[in-house]
């Protein structure tokens, strides 16, 4: 057999990419149309700045690209406070070099609003209004709070989020997010003041949980058994288990506390179409669906086209701040949970 | 040329060097300027005004003392200074006891297999910090750690706590001992034994001659390998990050990514507690110099010797055994640690049988890693920034080196005092202090690996002039006096005298700065684009993903290419310090 030549290669690579991309009108329309389809092919890429972790994001990705071949995705991910940093000083100086930004803080999204492009996604009417902070931000990501706990250590686990006030849950057996490490965590304890009870802190901190700077490390740290219980969002808890780790998860039944990302297309984006095509995807029926059966995440449209494992929407209460409270509550409540946790802030 | 014309030659002659020296030191200046004074002064503004320079411009008629004042205040700060100082403390004690005792071993005994023994002592240099943490998490931690499990099964009643102070002390004294190793070794090879063969004779004890004579003699070795790993630690993130944060101790650096990495970010309250990290390193910088000065430390002369060798006897079993516990606690126990993370697949070991489970092992963390084609070009991306770094910031520490010790150059202390700067600026701030001031640069620095390798050679400067001072320091003006009275010019008399002779140096140096470029994070967080993604920045964000999986596989792939590069440095400097020897010979 004769050998190829490279350029016959990258010629036949390039027939096998298009073949494997088919798509029907009618799909078309669900991700922004045929126009934006074929205006994103010819850009062929664009940066993508998130606030969510690098794993799943390469698994949403990696889905994306299934669909979207022709569509390179260049992953610029940071934590919340140094990634609104890099957009505000980039932006400042003329070089912001994201195409689209996804990030956890809607109240510092909500800042910052100017420096993106009017964006609607086709099936913004299925999403809730009460979530949006602005109409060019949407909900790409939507991420629940539930406890965590390791199989193999933890034979009798706690059903609800009062039970982690329970002596025998102690000491250092419960793994806890500092409430200053972001507006996630924001919405959680701003969930067990005002929806558990003013002591709740208080009778909680009691247990000594041991304190995490973010949720990644306490989940690790469970699944190696540094401790057998964590509070953790519930994507990372599922991402472990699916993968074969001794996990369970469970939503508290007095309530689950969402936080919902803020994710849009800048002003100045080269490649606006490609970004479109990507958030489009994201916000689709198809995109939530992945994000919720793969990941684990939750969602804010108003009729999920799934739930995850152990979700029964009839007695899962939700439960989502109110925006302005979010706010104006902040600071001094932060203060107070670092004292009542012995937290030096 | 006659007598005369010579004498009328002379004072134009020297006219025209002077004025060479100003444009010589006036282009320094320029080029520390941009690359120090100007980054500094951004976070300075930034500290004293509240805002972010670049997004709210120099909003110079609201500078206020405030920030400085509330962290001064701020008990949670004093506590931070306080661990930064005990932890560093300790782990610079540790450190200059093994680095001098390796170096003693290596360059004074007769202990067998010196090289292995000089190369293990170099070995932690090349371990990321952030993997040398992890890896010790997995070993020590309280409840699971292997070494735990290990004398649980073995049915010892003890517990390792690498998350503590004395774990903190512990890690950073075992990984920055190679600084000092580094001064010492070289101070100890090139120093003249004619003052502890005197010793000697007059009836001391060897180990009298070692306290009293030896280690005094190499002083501002020991001095500045001292210095340089305390301040090294000090701005070291990722070692306190992942062992003081569960056992609650924050130092000065986690503090300030904390405060960095909050929604929303207090940069002014970060760049204010750099500020006070700034000031105790100045401090200490300060200190070194009065100490250094007024005293001559020249021990390479003109003259050829070879400093004696110690016959330790049967003794000298013991040091090489020394060093072959230090390599296991340096490297083989990390690595193994590191193996098992990165191909078990959950790091949950109920027992040692549990750890020989192969069923519990797989390929699939590095399969996941090279998924991401962020990974193979971070690791292009590391080693083209580190080997830029490693060219221009030789180049560059050579010329300041240069200049500060052995010329008479108008405006070299100033040039000495600037670039010694940065070593006081932890790296986390230096990021964000060069990306407001470099973002708005024309010409499109920003986004490039340049901004990278230009923030790394302004951050790692001190560290590469001082490696390389020492051994300047160490040849005597009265080479290059000769070089000059047989008609060298200056360029002639470095090309010929002093290069040749400071060639171990100044490979030494280069090599220090690659690793150092190569491992760096702090400051490649803020000036990093998709494009430029380097190693140290996407192991972090692995770690901070809880992976421990795959943040053990992508630590392993970069100790193996680190490994490498070191064998290839190696291999070039021993050159170097094959011709040091000859030259003594």
């Amino acid at each position: 057999m004769a050998n190829i030549t490279r350029r016959q290669f990258t010629a036949g690579a390039a027939a096998a990419g298009a073949a494997s991309f088919s798509i029907t009108n009618a799909e078309a329309q669900n991700f922004g149309g045929n126009e934006l389809i074929e205006a994103a092919r010819k850009e062929g890429k664009f940066v993508y700045y998130t606030a969510d972790f690098t794993e799943p994001e390469q698994e949403v990705i990696k889905a994306f690209n299934k669909r979207f071949p022709f569509v390179r995705v260049e992953l610029v991910r940071a934590p919340g406070g140094q990634l609104i940093t890099r957009i505000k000083t980039e932006a400042a100086a003329g070089k912001l070099s994201a195409d689209a930004v996804n990030h956890s803080d809607r109240g510092l999204m909500q800042g910052i609003a100017d420096l993106f492009q009017d964006y609607t996604p086709p099936n913004a009417k299925d999403y809730r209004d009460d979530v949006l902070v602005s109409p060019k931000l949407w909900p790409r990501s939507t991420l629940g709070w539930s406890i965590a706990y390791n199989t193999e250590l933890e034979k009798n686990p706690p059903k609800s989020w009062m039970d982690l006030c329970k002596p025998e849950y102690g000491p250092k057996k419960i793994g806890q997010v500092i409430a200053p490490s972001g507006g996630t965590t924001w919405t959680r304890i701003m969930f067990e003041r005002q929806v558990l009870g003013e002591d709740y802190w208080e009778k909680q901190a009691k247990t000594q949980p041991v304190l995490f700077p973010s949720g990644a490390p306490t989940s690790d740290a469970m699944v190696r058994g540094e401790i057998s219980i964590a509070v953790v969002l519930y994507n990372i808890a599922y991402i472990k288990k699916r993968d074969g780790a001794p996990v369970e998860a469970i939503f508290p039944p007095e309530g689950v506390p969402l936080n919902y990302y803020a994710a849009g297309v800048a002003k100045t984006a080269a490649n606006p179409n490609a970004a479109k095509l990507f958030l489009n995807w994201c916000m689709s029926d198809e995109g939530q669906a992945f994000q919720i059966k793969e990941l684990g995440y939750l969602t804010a449209l108003k009729k999920p086209p799934l739930n995850p494992p152990g979700w029964d929407p009839k007695v899962i209460k939700t439960w989502a701040p109110n925006f302005e409270q979010y706010v104006k509550l902040r600071d001094q409540w932060i203060e107070e949970w670092n004292k009542v946790y012995g937290y030096r802030q | 040329m006659t007598a005369e014309t010579a004498a009328l030659v002379a004072p134009r002659e020297a006219g025209r060097r002077i004025s060479f020296g100003w444009l010589w030191s006036g282009a320094l200046l320029v080029l520390l300027t941009f690359l120090v004074i100007y980054p500094v002064a951004m976070l300075v503004l930034g500290a004293l005004t509240n805002t972010n320079p670049v997004v709210d411009g120099f909003g110079i008629y609201d500078l206020s003392l405030k920030n400085f004042i509330t962290v001064l205040g701020n008990p949670n700060v004093h506590f931070a200074l306080a661990n930064s100082l005990i932890a560093c403390g300790g782990g610079t004690l540790l450190a200059v006891i093994i680095g001098l005792t390796f170096s003693w071993v290596v360059v004074r005994t007769n202990t067998p297999c010196k090289r292995f023994i000089a190369a293990v002592s170099m070995i932690p240099l090349f371990v990321p910090p952030l993997v040398a943490a992890v890896a010790w998490s997995i070993l020590a931690s309280p409840k699971t750690g292997l070494l735990n499990t290990m004398i649980k099964w073995v049915g010892i009643d003890f517990r390792f706590d690498v998350y503590t102070m004395g774990g903190l002390i512990a890690i950073f004294g075992i990984y920055y001992a190679p600084y000092v190793y580094m001064f010492t070794a070289s101070a100890l090879r090139n120093m003249d034994p004619a003052l502890e063969e005197a010793a000697e004779i007059s009836g001391a004890t060897p180990v009298r001659i070692l306290f009293t004579v030896t280690f005094p003699l190499i002083a501002p070795a020991i001095i500045s390998g001292m210095l340089l790993s305390f301040i090294v630690m000090l701005g070291i993130y990722g070692i306190p990050a992942v062992l003081g944060a569960p056992g609650d101790i924050p130092v000065l650096t986690t503090y300030i990514f904390k405060l960095t990495n909050w929604s929303p970010p207090l940069y002014s309250t970060a760049a204010s507690v750099a500020i006070i990290l700034m000031i105790v390193t100045g401090f200490l910088v300060f200190l070194q110099q009065k100490v250094v000065s007024g005293r001559s430390y020249i021990t390479v002369a003109g003259k050829a010797f070879r400093p004696g060798v110690m016959n330790l006897g049967p003794w000298r079993y013991l040091t090489l055994s020394l060093a072959v516990i230090y390599l296991i606690v340096v490297v083989v126990l990390p690595t193994l640690a590191l193996i098992v993370a990165a191909f078990r697949k959950f790091l949950f070991i109920r027992s040692v049988e549990s750890l020989f489970d192969l069923k519990q092992y797989s390929l699939i963390h590095f399969e996941r890693l090279f998924d991401n084609p962020l990974a193979v070009r971070s690791i292009w991306n590391t080693m083209e920034v580190g080997l830029i770094t490693a060219v221009f910031g030789g180049i560059l520490a050579f010329a300041i080196g240069y200049t500060v010790h052995r010329t008479n150059a108008a405006g070299r202390r100033s040039i000495d005092v600037i670039s010694t700067l940065p070593v006081a600026i932890p790296g986390l701030v230096i990021g964000v202090a060069y990306l407001w001031a470099w973002i708005g640069l024309p010409g499109g620095l920003y986004g490039t690996i340049w901004i990278l390798a230009l923030a790394f050679i302004a951050r790692f400067m001190p560290d590469t002039i001082k490696a390389l001072s020492t051994s300047l320091l160490q040849i005597h003006k009265e080479l290059e006096e000769a070089s000059w009275i047989c008609g060298k010019g200056l360029l002639g008399t470095i090309r010929t005298i002093v290069l040749p002779l400071a060639r171990p140096g100044v490979i030494a140096a280069m090599t220090l700065l690659f690793i150092l470029a190569i491992r760096e994070l702090g400051s490649s967080l803020f000036l990093y684009t998709s494009n430029t993604m380097v190693m140290a920045v996407l192991l972090l964000d692995y770690y901070e993903g809880g992976n421990v999986g795959i943040t053990s596989a992508f630590s392993l792939v970069q100790t193996l290419l680190l490994a490498v590069l070191i064998g290839i440095a190696h291999f070039l400097s021993r050159g170097g310090a094959d011709t040091s020897v000859g030259r003594a010979g």
